[in-house]
């Protein structure tokens, strides 16, 4: 029986993924929501580099440099969270919200 | 000495000032920069002593680019703006303690000194990294690397509103331009099957290459380095990071970042550049980018007032020449007579790494003692510190281009690119940008040797050590010297 998920299938999702992000990024105001935007977006571009391993398979195995990557995607992403949430509740401290467009005091 | 162990020996360094602030007790933690200084210029020295190994035959190999002067190019200018940076960090001390310093009584009256020190020792170890990164996992981690320390670095005055918020909008748009790399790392490894960028460009220059998908991959990491090296439109994030940033940092930014964006964006896409099929269509998008990057720069700088504000948009001038050079790439099938864009671009990082970090020390030392960083603040200064105001003027005048300095010949070799490559849209913006840059520096100039200071000003000298002015004057001195002499610089890399 042929398989009826193919690569396009994955892409379309993926790319449907980063899309969400990206919008959530640029029309979302609260700081922990946006975050949340960009780790769906790493998320999405993991399940594109997972489903190009998977369907551009290397001697009948999955191409595991894609799997090299996707790893230390997760760890990067794990760290910036670290760093980001800390520099977030060092803002809430100060200004006492996390709403980004009343974080506008540098204009010329 | 193999060469990675510099990189190693610069991660150490960092770590053992962290265990120093954590376990000596020192009266004055400025030690710790102290030794970080003199650790760096060690491994300044050891850039001239390290061989690479015959065989690179191993794993390691594939994540490291084996023998080239380019690389250890761009590892001296890392470690040299490393260092530079960490003497303007301890000059700009006071101002740290104060919004740092933990309120309790018994706290060191310094706590929270050390880590502003060491930070910048693992972002240059991640800066050395990726000059020599030919894989697209260690250029990915590398990158990581020098940005999330740059994150702390940028929201470190902890207590001070603006730093904060510079901190944040650096976060979401640095996360932001991560995002989109490896999303197009993703498409780039589909449509080639291989992280080496050797793999890529075999695949990239192969006939039967899928240009739709590389363009769409092409587009993605287009859009993150240009949030990187600051081209428009994604520049926007720059004046408020570099306004709101400590000092110190803004200049690691303004330079460290820079080049190594730049370097990666030379990396990532000269095998797009080699490629028949997208070449012709990927100079274009770039000459369009370069092309806004430099109006945008050069005209947004010039009714600026804040002095911080207005280096953050001579960056982004500056990242507009750099990218016209890039622009300028000549077909794979013609061959290259003179310099090639890559050589120009690294002149280019290097003459702006000595001006700019001239610039950036003059204002530390100014902001140290006064509290403005407004051009006002700038009026009158010959009279007050006439050695500083030299420096500055040094710094100014080869940032707008005037010749004799490093950055006339930078801008000359740029200019000379777009004539031979015919691009006339770009050499007329060029030029407007260049002339609109002999304004808005030399504004700064005529106001500290021409203009009356206010009133109410100081006239006490402002103090700077010994040590400062032997580094400016040994800058101002580089600056001349590459100015009438390039071939020094260029011999570095050629």
């Amino acid at each position: 029986m042929e398989s009826a998920i193919t690569l396009n299938h994955f892409l379309l999702v993926s790319g449907i993924l980063f899309a969400i992000g990206l919008a959530g990024v640029l029309v979302r105001r609260n700081l922990i929501v946006i975050f949340m935007c960009l780790e769906l977006m790493l998320a999405a571009a993991n399940l594109t580099l997972v489903a190009f391993s998977r369907f551009n398979p290397v001697d009948g195995q999955p191409n595991y440099e894609g799997h090299v990557l996707l790893f230390f995607i997760i760890t990067v992403a794990a760290a910036e969270v670290a760093v980001g949430l800390a520099i977030i509740v060092a803002l809430f401290r100060s200004r006492e919200t996390t709403d980004v467009t009343k974080i506008n005091s540098m204009k010329y | 000495m193999p060469v990675y162990f510099l990189e190693i020996i610069v991660v150490a360094l960092g770590l053992v000032m962290l265990m120093i602030d954590a376990f000596v007790k020192l009266e004055d933690k400025r030690s710790i920069a102290w030794l970080g200084m003199i650790g760096l210029a060690v491994v300044f020295g050891l850039l001239f002593a390290v061989k690479w190994p015959e065989s690179t035959d191993g794993v390691f190999w594939q994540f490291y680019e084996s023998g080239d002067s380019f690389s250890l190019y761009f590892k001296g200018i890392a470690i040299v703006a490393t260092f530079l940076v960490l003497l303007m960090a301890t000059i700009y001390t006071p101002i740290v303690v104060a919004q740092t310093a933990r309120p309790e009584k018994d706290a060191h009256p310094q706590s929270g000194l050390g880590e502003f020190f060491a930070l910048p020792m693992f972002a240059c170890a991640g800066l050395m990294w990726m000059a020599s990164a030919n894989n697209l996992v260690s250029i990915f981690v590398s990158l990581e690397t020098v940005t999330i320390s740059f994150y702390i670095m940028v929201a470190y005055l902890r207590r001070n509103v603006g730093s904060l918020e510079a901190g944040v909008k650096y976060l979401i748009l640095g996360a932001l331009s991560t995002a989109f790399l490896v999303y197009g790392f993703a498409w780039l490894f589909g449509i080639t099957g291989t992280m080496q960028l050797d793999g890529i460009k075999e695949a990239l220059t192969s006939s039967d290459v899928n240009v739709t998908a590389a363009l769409f991959a092409f587009a993605l990491i287009l859009v993150s380095l240009a949030f990187k090296v600051g081209g428009a439109p994604f520049h926007f994030w720059i004046p408020d990071v570099y306004q709101g940033a400590p000092t110190p940092i803004t200049a690691f930014l303004s330079v460290g970042s820079k080049a190594a964006g730049f370097l990666v964006l030379l990396r990532l896409i000269s095998p797009f550049l080699a490629s028949d099929a997208l070449v012709g269509k990927v100079t274009v998008v770039l000459g369009a980018i370069a092309f806004l990057t430099l109006l945008i720069g050069n005209l947004a700088a010039l009714p600026q007032k804040n002095f911080k504000r207005l280096l953050a948009y001579s960056s982004v001038a500056h990242a507009g020449f750099l990218l016209m050079a890039l622009a300028c790439t000549p077909r794979a099938s013609e061959t290259a007579a003179g310099t090639s864009p890559a050589q120009v671009i690294a002149f280019y990082l290097g003459a702006y790494l000595l001006m700019t970090l001239l610039a950036f020390l003059v204002v530390t030392v100014i902001r140290s003692q006064m509290v403005s960083e407004e051009v006002d603040a700038f009026r009158g200064l010959a009279k007050r510190s006439p050695f500083l105001s030299l420096a500055l003027l040094f710094a100014m005048a080869s940032l707008a281009g005037i010749p004799l300095t490093a950055g006339f010949v930078g801008k000359f070799l740029v200019f000379k690119l777009a004539i031979e490559q015919e691009q006339w849209f770009l050499l007329v913006v060029g030029l407007i940008g260049a002339a609109a840059g002999f304004y808005y520096y030399l504004k700064i100039a005529a106001s500290m040797y021409l203009a009356t200071p206010a009133k109410d000003a100081s006239t006490e000298p402002l103090q700077a050590t010994m040590l400062t002015k032997t580094i400016m004057v040994i800058l101002m001195v580089a600056i001349i010297v590459a100015g009438i002499a390039p071939n020094v610089i260029m011999g570095l890399f050629s």
